[in-house]
């Protein structure tokens, strides 16, 4: 039985007097990994800053245990002007461990050497971030991510805008990271095909009601069609979930 | 050398208040720059140059409060004498940062837009102070208000000095928060790094700054070495540090030799440094472009 580690008990969330989810119950587990999904607007953003404590539920509890949360934003809203090299990056995900006055230690250079070499960019180490490409970037961002050391690993949409080479080996990455490495990973996408091709649980959102559960037991017609309010073919061939519109272009 | 020498035995003060002046916009420029808050530097000084303007109505006697609490003669200090202007000019800066900074958690009204009503509100508000002001002539406050680099004297260059060294001083000690928060700042919070606290900080330094720089150095100065000497650098620089270097260097070493030749030409300082350093960046930036 794995342990719980976050635990939402009737949780309202919204801004200010804003709710734009009511009543949500559910446990994340050591070792989840959850794929949250939903159209635009159904709160996929303001559960992922609830669940970082960015944002303090309306109404309900939380109850995290003692753990390190290592947050991969999405890549557009960081475009830096300056020069930072993927090194510099990388090491900001030390600086929350250092203390108030504390500086970069060899032991913080080691532990980023290792997090680019563990997501395979320890050859662009020296490069600029800001002349990187978008699957180069979004590595680097995963590297900072795991420099926290930490053992829930949240992903905001880490697939969009990326040729389909980068694609699918940002998603491969992702999953090694949660099989071998053995982290709980959240992963926050539009893209409802990736997230149930490699997660375990899925958490539908849709405007003022969500549902959450195993990939098998979520993922069918019916709740897609309540989701989205549009009709799509739910298939498994050869092991993988192809996910269809049911529409004819 | 003749003119040189004659600079420096007439106006020591302005000359280092000037190259500590363009150290510090250049400093905090590279931050506002970075952080795409570029209008908060203009709507800055405006907001400083109104405070100034709010002291000439002389509704509070400031300097008579902390005279009293500190026991100070004001007739025989010069710091007093001009402390009310620098007061006022801080007070509204950090005012404004301080409404500024909790901006980013409201989804109304745009950040852009927010700076573009406290820029015009600043101007409104001092042409009604200069109105309303007891002092005779509204074209000479407007000219204390706009402050001029040859006008730097001791205590000015000395308040500027101190407030540069705390600013650097500050920035160097927490170069990990403010670094990270001024990254990616939604990390950094995710993190454990508190970054409503540490984006205070940076705006209250940066509002600091550019208060007192735009009380004794004048707006446009201000506004332009926060832009121009930073642009520079990012241009230039390969490394961080690069960018550091050639951003402080160009807006120290610009302000004097433009004194100079305010000087022989018999023009404004202020002006003739923005006009140089603004020379600069066009040959940075087509050298960048050729080179490149």
């Amino acid at each position: 039985m794995n342990n719980e580690i976050i635990e939402f008990s009737s949780v309202s969330i919204g801004y200010g007097r804003k709710r734009i989810l009511e009543n949500i119950n559910f446990s994340i587990l050591e070792n989840d990994f959850i794929g949250i999904v939903g159209p635009n607007g159904s709160g996929k953003t303001t559960l992922l800053k609830t669940l970082l404590g960015n944002l303090k539920p309306l109404s309900g509890e939380i109850t995290r245990s003692k753990i390190q949360f290592g947050y991969v934003p999405q890549r557009d809203i960081v475009q830096p002007l300056l020069p930072y090299t993927v090194h510099d990056v990388v090491m900001m995900g030390r600086y929350s461990l250092m203390g108030i006055f504390g500086n970069p230690k060899n032991e913080d250079g080691k532990i980023v050497n290792e997090c680019l070499s563990h997501v395979g960019i320890e050859d662009l180490k020296n490069q600029r971030y800001n002349s990187l490409s978008g699957g180069q970037r979004q590595r680097t961002l995963i590297a900072r991510a795991l420099a926290v050391q930490p053992r829930i690993l949240i992903l905001d949409e880490p697939t969009n805008g990326m040729d389909t080479p980068s694609h699918y080996s940002l998603l491969e990455l992702i999953s090694q990271l949660h099989d071998e490495s053995k982290l709980t990973i959240i992963i926050v996408s539009h893209l409802l095909t990736d997230v149930a091709n490699i997660v375990k649980r899925l958490m539908l959102l849709e405007k003022d009601h969500f549902q959450v559960g195993n990939i098998e037991d979520i993922l069918s017609e019916d709740n897609l069609k309540k989701t989205y309010s549009s009709e799509f073919n739910v298939s498994k061939i050869y092991g993988e979930y192809l996910i269809s519109s049911k529409k004819k272009v | 050398m003749e003119t040189i020498q004659q600079l420096i035995e007439l106006f020591p003060y302005a000359i280092l208040g000037s190259i500590v002046a363009g150290f510090i916009c250049a400093f905090l420029g590279i931050f506002v720059i970075s952080q795409r808050v570029v209008f908060l530097g203009a709507s800055l000084t405006q907001v400083s140059v109104a405070g100034v303007a709010f002291s000439f109505l002389h509704l509070i006697n400031i300097e008579g409060f902390f005279a009293r609490i500190f026991n100070i003669d004001i007739e025989h200090n010069i710091f007093f004498q001009n402390f009310e202007p620098a007061f006022f000019s801080l007070a509204f800066a950090i005012i404004c940062v301080l409404i500024f900074s909790q901006t980013y958690r409201q989804k109304y009204i745009t950040q852009d837009g927010i700076l573009g009503m406290i820029f015009v509100i600043s101007i409104a508000l001092r042409i009604i102070f200069i109105q309303k002001s007891p002092a005779a002539e509204v074209s000479e406050i407007e000219s204390i208000l706009k402050g001029d680099i040859l006008f730097i004297g001791q205590t000015q260059f000395f308040t500027l000095l101190a407030v540069t060294v705390l600013t650097v001083l500050i920035f160097v000690i927490f170069q990990k928060q403010l670094k990270f928060v001024t990254f990616d700042p939604e990390t950094a919070m995710a993190h454990g790094i508190n970054s409503r606290f540490w984006l205070l900080i940076f705006y209250l330094f940066v509002g600091m700054g550019i208060s007192l720089t735009t009380r004794f150095v004048g707006d446009v100065f201000v506004f332009a070495f926060l832009i121009i000497p930073s642009s520079i650098g990012i241009l230039i620089g390969k490394k961080i540090s690069q960018v550091f270097l050639v951003s402080v260097l160009i807006g120290a070493i610009i302000p004097p030799i433009s004194l100079y030749f305010a000087f022989i030409l018999d023009v404004s300082s202020g002006p003739t440094a923005v006009v140089l350093a603004f020379s600069i960046f066009v040959i940075a930036f087509i050298s960048k472009k050729i080179f490149a």
